[in-house]
């Protein structure tokens, strides 16, 4: 009996047991006198339950629903794949996978590249740059909704939009309407996109610049290195870390894109702009075709996790 | 740096900075001219007048100072229910022992990938079943649900360097589990459930697409804001209006708390939604 209770002692505190069984009755030193699983679960209760409402119910079902024909209210039919073929031979549906592709691709290039630029060249004098990287960084604590809004005034397609009438200087006359044309819609979108998001980016490159050792640079201005090939042999391979959180996180962030093409285009002309992320929002909340928006769900889920796989294995090791 | 200063790299990203402002300037000029004056562009000088008619009628005009206050009652439960039991969690994940503790946080921690898009149709019909649709309810469980990928897992990381002694010194002392998080452990984390809070109130302050679809009557700003937008009417001095009002909270609270929300979003990823 003493033993046993000896060993659940030790075993909760880690603390080697010592002689005089006495002294290991005594919970209290060496242990809680409550005991711990009980109270973890009523601890842990409420973020069990509204985490499985909020994320483990919805990623079952979403994958449930999308085996499923479901129109508006009338019952559910089950399909198996055919949601899954449907969209494959969509037309509609592969050119929202490559306007993903582009949208994500070029929202993180166009971030990423600009905000390490600018962090190296940051560098160089960190305390006179701050109010400038401050100013970058502001623009990503504007919300992708008001950020839409703000370059909708921009690129308004008369001589009132600032970008015509700067384009107008070169060329008189000069009106475009950048958001009604298929063909320049979805880059406008990309640049206002990586307009509202190069603050994370220029703020993780700066940092990555800013942790390189001070000897390293020192070495390299003794040896008589240009400014330009500190940025190219120096800066560039010691900030690759910072660099490739930043184009996860970019990644991640233009996959999952969803307010910003509500507010510029709505996914048009002719659901020109329209990326996975939108095209299920479309196709469910507005053509009530939950099973089909469901399967498109499944799609874009596969795409997050296929790149998260890095992240996922990182903390999946780092939970302890 | 080491070295003397090299001007042309100032010059050049104060150049860049300056343009990247140019779209906040264009919305503030807007909002404060005449629309006849701007009616070519709002940086054109050939009259020039300060007007404060657009910020009178706009109230009028939608129902902008209700959604204020939602908005802002919503971010604010949100924010106080991460607040609370996302640290609680963390405690009990970190300094507790019981069964399937390590699956279950590896399953919070690293749902922090998925996106929003996921919950949309699965939440639409439950509310729908549950008669919760216009219910503040149907936005608060996911605001908050959500949140705890990242918000357990920042306050977790913040008490992996949590004093081991003090835990032991409280257990000495005769605090059970449940004491020794309010006596002990809560007092001592104030920095990262602060930095959550705030992560949290900007997230659900600026959320667009749950609203949208979950509440009727009452709409938060983002909502009302891409309502306003999307008329036909030539309204830009309204609409300009409008969204000042919309981010300028959540935009002062970001500009003071700059270095918390750079530490979280590394954690958090893709903070904009």
């Amino acid at each position: 009996m003493t033993r046993s209770v000896a060993e659940a002692v030790t075993d909760r505190s880690g603390v080697p047991s010592r002689a005089g069984g006495g002294r290991l009755r005594l919970p209290a030193t060496t242990g809680w006198r409550i005991k711990e699983a009980p109270a973890a679960w009523l601890l842990i209760a409420p973020v069990i339950i509204l985490f499985g409402i909020a994320v483990v119910y919805p990623l079952i079902d979403t994958i449930r629903l999308s085996f499923y024909d479901i129109k508006g209210l009338a019952p559910a039919k089950w399909v198996g794949i055919g949601n899954y073929v449907t969209l494959f031979n969509d037309s509609t549906f592969r050119n929202t996978l490559l306007t993903t592709l582009i949208f994500t691709l070029g929202t993180t290039v166009i971030s990423v590249s600009l905000g390490w630029v600018l962090a190296m060249l940051c560098a160089f004098a960190p305390a006179h740059t701050t109010p400038f990287r401050g100013m970058m960084f502001v623009t990503f604590g504007i919300s992708e909704a008001v950020s839409g809004y703000m370059w909708l005034n921009i690129l308004r397609p008369d001589k009132a939009g600032l970008l015509n009438a700067v384009i107008g200087v070169f060329v008189p006359g000069y009106a475009h309407s950048w958001l009604g044309d298929p063909n320049t819609a979805l880059w406008a979108l990309i640049f206002v996109a990586s307009w509202s998001g190069v603050g994370l980016p220029l703020m993780l490159c700066f940092a990555a610049v800013q942790s390189i050792p001070k000897t390293v640079l020192e070495a390299a201005y003794m040896d008589g290195a240009k400014p330009t090939s500190i940025m190219r042999h120096i800066m560039m391979p010691l900030s690759l870390p910072g660099v490739r959180v930043a184009i996860f996180i970019n990644l991640l962030g233009a996959l999952r894109a969803f307010d910003i093409i509500y507010v510029m285009t709505g996914g048009g002309p002719v659901r020109a702009t329209e990326t996975v992320g939108y095209f299920m929002y479309r196709e469910s909340m507005t053509q009530f075709k939950l099973g089909y928006g469901a399967a498109a769900t499944v799609v874009l889920l596969v795409a997050v996790l296929v790149i998260s796989i890095p992240a996922i294995i990182q903390r999946t090791a780092g939970a302890k | 740096m080491i070295g003397r200063i090299h001007w042309w790299t100032v010059i050049l990203v104060g150049v860049i900075a300056t343009i990247w402002v140019i779209p906040v300037l264009g919305i503030v000029v807007t909002s404060l001219r005449p629309p006849s004056e701007v009616a070519l562009g709002w940086w054109r000088l050939d009259t020039f007048s300060i007007t404060f008619s657009a910020w009178i009628r706009v109230w009028d005009e939608y129902p902008l100072a209700q959604a204020f206050w939602f908005t802002g009652m919503l971010a604010a439960l949100a924010t106080l229910g991460t607040m609370l039991l996302a640290p609680i969690a963390a405690y009990a994940f970190h300094f507790l022992k019981f069964p399937f503790r390590r699956l279950l946080l590896i399953l919070i921690i690293n749902a922090f990938v998925l996106p929003q898009q996921v919950v949309v149709i699965p939440l639409f019909t439950l509310w729908r079943d549950l008669k919760l649709i216009d219910n503040i309810a149907a936005v608060l469980i996911p605001y908050i649900g959500l949140s705890f990928a990242w918000s357990i897992f920042l306050v977790k990381n913040f008490l992996e360097d949590f004093p081991k002694e003090l835990i032991e010194a409280a257990k000495i002392d005769g605090c059970g589990p449940i004491s020794t998080l309010r006596h002990v452990v809560l007092p001592n984390a104030t920095s990262p459930i602060f930095a959550v809070g705030v992560l949290q109130f900007l997230w659900s302050w600026n959320a667009l697409l749950l609203p949208m679809l979950y509440l009727r009557s009452m709409q938060p700003l983002p909502v009302l804001l891409t309502k306003v937008a999307g008329t036909y009417e030539s309204n830009w001095d309204l609409r300009s209006v409008a969204a000042i009002v919309t981010t300028i909270v959540p935009l002062i609270v970001f500009v003071i708390f700059q270095r918390q929300f750079a530490a979280g979003s590394q954690t958090r990823t893709g903070a904009k939604e």
